[in-house]
């Protein structure tokens, strides 16, 4: 299925029981107002293939602006940064963003907008339009694929973005509080079934939230990042078996990385 | 209030056709008391013609002498021809000026000025140039036509959703693409929205510039029938221009629906189920 889904052949998969980092980060800083404000500061990282990492942390922490930079959208003001091997220069094709807003054109229905990546690419054909139908299945909506955005919910509209997500084919998802606008069930149930997608199609994810659970729920890996400098303050695994359901959330485990995350947060 | 306005969809169908009856009992009321009123001498027919002069009057200009076919054929060509003229070039413009901020800071100030100008004040002016003939219709016609859609399209064009740019620039978008696929879609409601502000003073505009001076045109045939006091006739013309008045908004108004759909919910829904079966024909087998 990920093979399917996701261009992963860019990197020798045999001969590694360990996947390699196909994101790395050496020094990464941003600043702004030539150097006064520094939005991130000294950023060391590396990110392995199929990984999920959460990044959370209070506002101004630099948390999106890492996420920008690492997606081509922002340039960095010092530092190194290699995605599968190769240096950032701008918005590339191997990354994807994802939006707190869905950001869906309202004069294209469902399907028409999960298409966009495929028309900015210049290759719309019958393999592109099944692929959309099928995206727009796995998220769910394959009913509503003729919908406007207008007809559906909230919810229903950042799944139509998920599915125009992995329609770009990038492996490298960047989602900054995708569901940050949504209700809390949704934004639960939304969660799992992003778990379950992110992980069937093999791709590597940045997350970025301000909610703690959420940001543990779904990692394997959680950057604390505190503000006045943004930076990531702490790394923290999550070594929580998957799948994973919602009633985790209430385990011994669960709650001693919550307390983890909470301590690192609250010495700043 | 509120127990009138709960109680309405419950009783739509009946009270609709009651409410038809009354307004055509009322305006049935209205025409009789003008009627009336002229034969008693309290209205003055001379300037006041009676309703049945103006139904003798609508068959007298449209069949017997079917004079005035010509006149209204000409307004109506000046009308679409300077307005489809004057809006065009409005659009356009505005794409190129809104494309780079400095060719905005650069033509603001005359902007500005042609913009306090009343289009009309230069009619004269127009005339003397382009003649008493069709041509200087069309081009006072233009310039009426020119501002709303123009501002509007600018407007719609510098608005863009920032979010909805930033989403296009990760896809790795080119500028003709945002252009195309976010920029002019997303200003299409305000650039309609100009368009019919241009459409609703395009009639008035064409028949000031009639009346200024002319050879021909509903503005002219106005002049005419009330210099010699023919006021059943002018009436007549001046409610075909009424009919004309609505049928031009009626259209705009279908013409948006249809561009614009998606800001109607009745459209939309109608759009999204034409499109399935559309898809469902093309490729048969995937949907």
């Amino acid at each position: 299925m990920a093979e399917a889904i996701l261009d992963t052949s860019r990197e020798a998969r045999a001969g590694s029981s360990r996947p390699a980092a196909v994101i790395r980060a050496r020094g990464l800083s941003k600043t702004f107002g030539g150097g006064r404000i520094v939005a991130l500061k000294e950023a060391d990282f590396e990110v392995r293939r199929g990984e999920f990492i959460s990044l959370v942390g209070p506002s101004g922490c630099g948390k999106s602006t890492l996420l920008r930079i690492v997606a081509g959208l922002l340039d960095h003001s010092g530092g190194t940064l290699e995605l599968h091997g190769s240096p950032v220069t701008g918005p590339r094709n191997d990354v994807a963003m994802m939006f707190q807003k869905p950001t869906l054109l309202p004069w294209r229905t469902a399907v028409e907008n999960v298409l966009l990546p495929a028309e900015i690419a210049g290759k719309v054909g019958p393999a592109e339009r099944k692929r959309a139908l099928d995206l727009l299945g796995m998220t769910g909506l394959r009913e509503f694929a003729f919908s406007f955005p207008s007809q559906l919910s909230g919810g229903m509209q950042q799944r139509v973005a998920l599915a125009r997500l992995l329609q770009t084919g990038a492996d490298l998802l960047m989602l900054d509080e995708p569901f940050g606008a949504l209700d809390e069930f949704t934004r639960e149930h939304l969660n799992v079934e992003l778990a379950r997608i992110t992980q069937e199609v093999g791709a590597t994810v940045l997350f970025v939230t301000h909610n703690i659970g959420e940001a543990i729920f779904l990692a394997d890996r959680v950057f604390v990042m505190t503000p006045r400098p943004g930076q990531i303050a702490k790394i923290i695994d999550v070594p929580l078996p998957r799948p994973r359901d919602p009633s985790i959330q209430v385990t011994p485990e669960f709650n001693a990385l919550v307390a983890q995350v909470r301590s690192t947060l609250g010495g700043h | 209030m509120t127990d009138v306005v709960d109680l309405a969809p419950v009783q739509a169908g009946a009270s609709r056709e009651r409410s038809w009856l009354n307004h055509a009992a009322i305006f049935l009321g209205l025409m009789l008391l003008w009627e009336g009123s002229s034969h008693l001498g309290w209205l003055d027919p001379l300037f006041f013609p009676r309703p049945s002069d103006i139904l003798v009057g609508f068959w007298r200009l449209y069949i017997t002498q079917g004079n005035i076919w010509g006149h209204l054929g000409l307004t109506m060509a000046e009308v679409l021809a300077g307005f489809a003229a004057g809006s065009l070039l409005g659009i356009a413009l505005a794409l190129v000026v809104g494309m780079s901020d400095r060719i905005r800071r650069y033509m603001k100030p005359y902007v500005v000025v042609l913009e306090a100008t009343p289009r009309i004040a230069i009619g004269p002016v127009i005339i003397a140039a382009f003649g008493f003939g069709w041509t200087s219709k069309v081009v006072i016609v233009m310039l009426v036509c020119f501002f709303a859609p123009f501002v509007n399209t600018l407007n719609g064009m510098v608005n863009a959703d920032r979010d909805q740019l930033e989403m296009m620039r990760s896809m790795g978008a080119s500028k003709w693409q945002v252009f195309c696929k976010l920029m002019l879609p997303d200003a299409m409601p305000e650039i309609m929205g100009g368009l019919r502000l241009a459409m609703a003073s395009a009639l008035g505009g064409a028949l000031v510039a009639e009346f200024i001076a002319s050879n021909a045109g509903m503005g002219l045939l106005i002049n005419q029938y009330t210099g010699v006091l023919n006021m059943a006739s002018a009436f007549v013309c001046v409610l075909t221009l009424t009919g004309l008045g609505f049928a031009i908004m009626w259209a705009m108004e279908a013409v948006d629906r249809r561009i614009v759909f998606w800001n109607d919910r009745e459209s939309t829904a109608e759009v999204s189920k034409r499109l399935a079966l559309a898809w469902a024909h093309r490729n048969g087998d995937l949907a």
